[in-house]
């Protein structure tokens, strides 16, 4: 067991290095320019916020940006981590199956001895790789940073966020790998995924506080809440639990799909 | 208990009836040969008993397993090799990592033997490979677990000449030990010499299976003849001659003029000229030149003996074509 997991997964570590490295360099620069921020505008930090379009605040967790917890909560997480990373992990789940069927190898896969299920979760299982190295190499490289400056960000907190954001970010990957066993090739697959998210994360920040609110429900974004748990401290383990039964019922959904098709 | 049986298999497309209806067995260590001009439904029939898409009706067994029951498949792939009509792998890895992964998953108990004649590059990336390696890889992994029943789609497509007599050993020498080997081809000249057995399939329906000796007998070949003078088509009345065909041209060879331009022409020109129209000019006659086509199905001595007192400028005997072998025996019937 496990062939196909390790020898995509193997094939993923450049990649998932590549991502580790622009994402850590991207919360260094974040948090580096902090300080220079909080220190010129000092007291007033939070009146910036009356400037921005409050869509836009809305959109991002703009909730506070007078401590170094509110300012990466909306900046690096909301921004950086949930949409950016989001995206990536919906891309990659959507060119899993699509990438394989559009370039013709999937006869070849299938001619082992292994089955459209195995087939299937061994290759869900190979984002494992990009998964780990992010949300092991960016809570580090966090918590250093932000001592160094002199703004820091209690380690549990930080370690809390990457490990709720997991189920999160396997939600999107569960949403790109059923679109890839949808459409036959990988760059519709990828569009419609990364659509997906967006239009969904934008969606629900637009209606969270209207009559629509419980549109919402169906967005992943609702389910972390950067902010709740950097500044209070707040983890809600229930909706990560959420999105835990949101993935296995994706990826199982992916399975049926494929189980069913036939392969062009 | 046959290897490979279809039964009944339909798969309707909707635009296209891609099988109808089609059956067929393949007994033990038999060589069969699933024949038929492109797009008539061959690859379907395979694919479908591969299991990578499901028939709107009928089906069948590989090795006794339902091919349209994925645990009891999965279950006769362990014994089954493939080789699909264009063989793909992944671009970034190297051959070797390629029938590593292979070999993980079923074994490759021959692999190093079969990279001995199949020699397939597997230090380079298959981002690198030619056609003809690629499809050498393909034929490596095809066989390296010692299959009982090997399916190809296509196999000697992108193998050149020399390859292909390789293959052609391969198969003979496989089928000694035992092999089954079910394989599709629209050119049977490629495949006469391995299979024991073929089935035709044209427009989606079996036109016909039988042993190859028999097919051979019955298609003939395709003979293209230049005589001089101005022959009539009866010269030709002897057993055996259909469809003949004879048109005469005065005053020797139509291409004659094209020839003696590519010998006094520039370069640019005998470049672009066939370079052996020069060197294998029959002698230039006077006169009348007859040129004539036809099927012939009879003794090839009797041909040449009733050639044999004609001034002959030139002579092709080649396997009539597939699609001629339709046209012949089997075009009336879909009409």
């Amino acid at each position: 067991m496990l062939e196909l997991a390790r020898y995509e997964g193997r094939h993923r570590v450049r990649g998932a290095a590549a991502a580790t490295a622009a994402l850590g360099g991207f919360a260094l620069l974040y948090i580096f320019i902090y300080p220079t921020f909080a220190e010129s505008l000092g007291a007033d930090i939070d009146q910036l916020l009356e400037a921005y379009p409050e869509a836009l605040s809305k959109a991002f967790g703009v909730q506070s940006l007078a401590t170094m917890e509110g300012y990466l909560a909306s900046e690096l997480y909301t921004f950086g981590w949930l949409l950016v990373v989001g995206i990536y992990f919906a891309y990659a789940g959507a060119s899993l199956i699509a990438a394989d069927v559009e370039r013709e190898r999937m006869d070849m896969l299938l001619s082992l001895p292994v089955s459209r299920a195995r087939v299937v979760l061994e290759a869900f299982a190979s984002l494992a790789v990009p998964l780990v190295a992010l949300s092991t190499v960016v809570p580090v490289v966090v918590v250093v940073a932000t001592e160094v400056v002199g703004y820091p960000v209690p380690a549990v907190d930080v370690a809390a966020i990457h490990l709720l954001s997991v189920p999160y970010l396997t939600t999107c990957a569960g949403i790109g790998l059923v679109a890839s066993v949808v459409f036959d090739r990988a760059g519709i697959a990828q569009r419609v995924a990364a659509g997906a998210l967006v239009g969904l994360f934008f969606a629900e920040s637009i209606v969270t506080d209207t009559d629509f609110e419980a549109a919402g429900v169906v967005s992943p974004t609702r389910y972390v809440d950067p902010n709740a748990i950097l500044r209070e401290s707040e983890y809600a383990l229930g909706d990560a639990a959420v999105l835990t039964v949101a993935t296995v019922a994706l990826v199982a959904l992916a399975v049926a799909l494929f189980r069913r098709k036939d392969i062009q | 208990m046959a290897a490979l049986e279809v039964e009944g298999l339909t798969k309707d497309y909707g635009e296209v009836l891609a099988n109808d209806d089609v059956t067929f067995s393949v007994g033990e260590g038999e060589v069969f040969g699933y024949l038929g001009p492109n797009g008539a439904g061959k690859t379907t029939t395979i694919r479908t008993l591969m299991g990578f898409q499901s028939p709107t009706s009928g089906g069948g067994t590989v090795l006794g397993h339902d091919v349209t029951d994925e645990a009891d498949l999965i279950a006769a792939k362990r014994r089954i090799g493939y080789l699909p009509a264009n063989p793909a792998f992944d671009e970034g890895v190297t051959g070797r990592e390629v029938l590593d992964l292979h070999a993980s998953i079923k074994g490759d108990e021959r692999r190093d033997e079969l990279l001995e004649t199949f020699d397939a590059p597997v230090d380079r990336k298959v981002r690198d490979y030619s056609t003809g390696n690629v499809q050498k890889l393909g034929l490596v992994q095809a066989f390296m677990h010692d299959p009982d029943l090997v399916v190809m789609d296509e196999p000697t497509a992108g193998l050149d000449p020399l390859m292909q007599r390789a293959f052609n050993d391969f198969v003979a020498a496989e089928k000694q030990r035992g092999l089954t080997v079910f394989l599709s081809s629209h050119v049977l000249s490629e495949v006469r010499r391995v299979c024991d057995r073929v089935g035709i399939i044209r427009e989606g329906r079996l036109v016909t299976t039988e042993r190859i000796e028999d097919l051979l007998h019955r298609t003939g070949k395709f003979v293209h003849v230049r005589v001089a003078g101005d022959v009539s088509a009866d010269a030709f009345d002897l057993d055996g001659v259909h469809d003949v065909s004879c048109s005469t041209t005065d005053g020797g060879r139509v291409d004659d003029a094209g020839a003696d331009d590519a010998n006094e022409g520039t370069a640019d020109r005998s470049a672009t000229t066939p370079p052996d129209t020069a060197d294998t000019d029959p002698p230039r006659v006077e006169g009348p030149v007859t040129e004539c086509t036809f099927t012939f199905t009879g003794d090839v001595n009797e041909l040449i003996a009733a050639l044999a007192d004609r001034t002959v400028l030139d002579l092709d005997v080649e396997e009539a074509p597939l699609e001629e072998v339709f046209m012949r025996f089997y075009g009336g019937q879909d009409a």
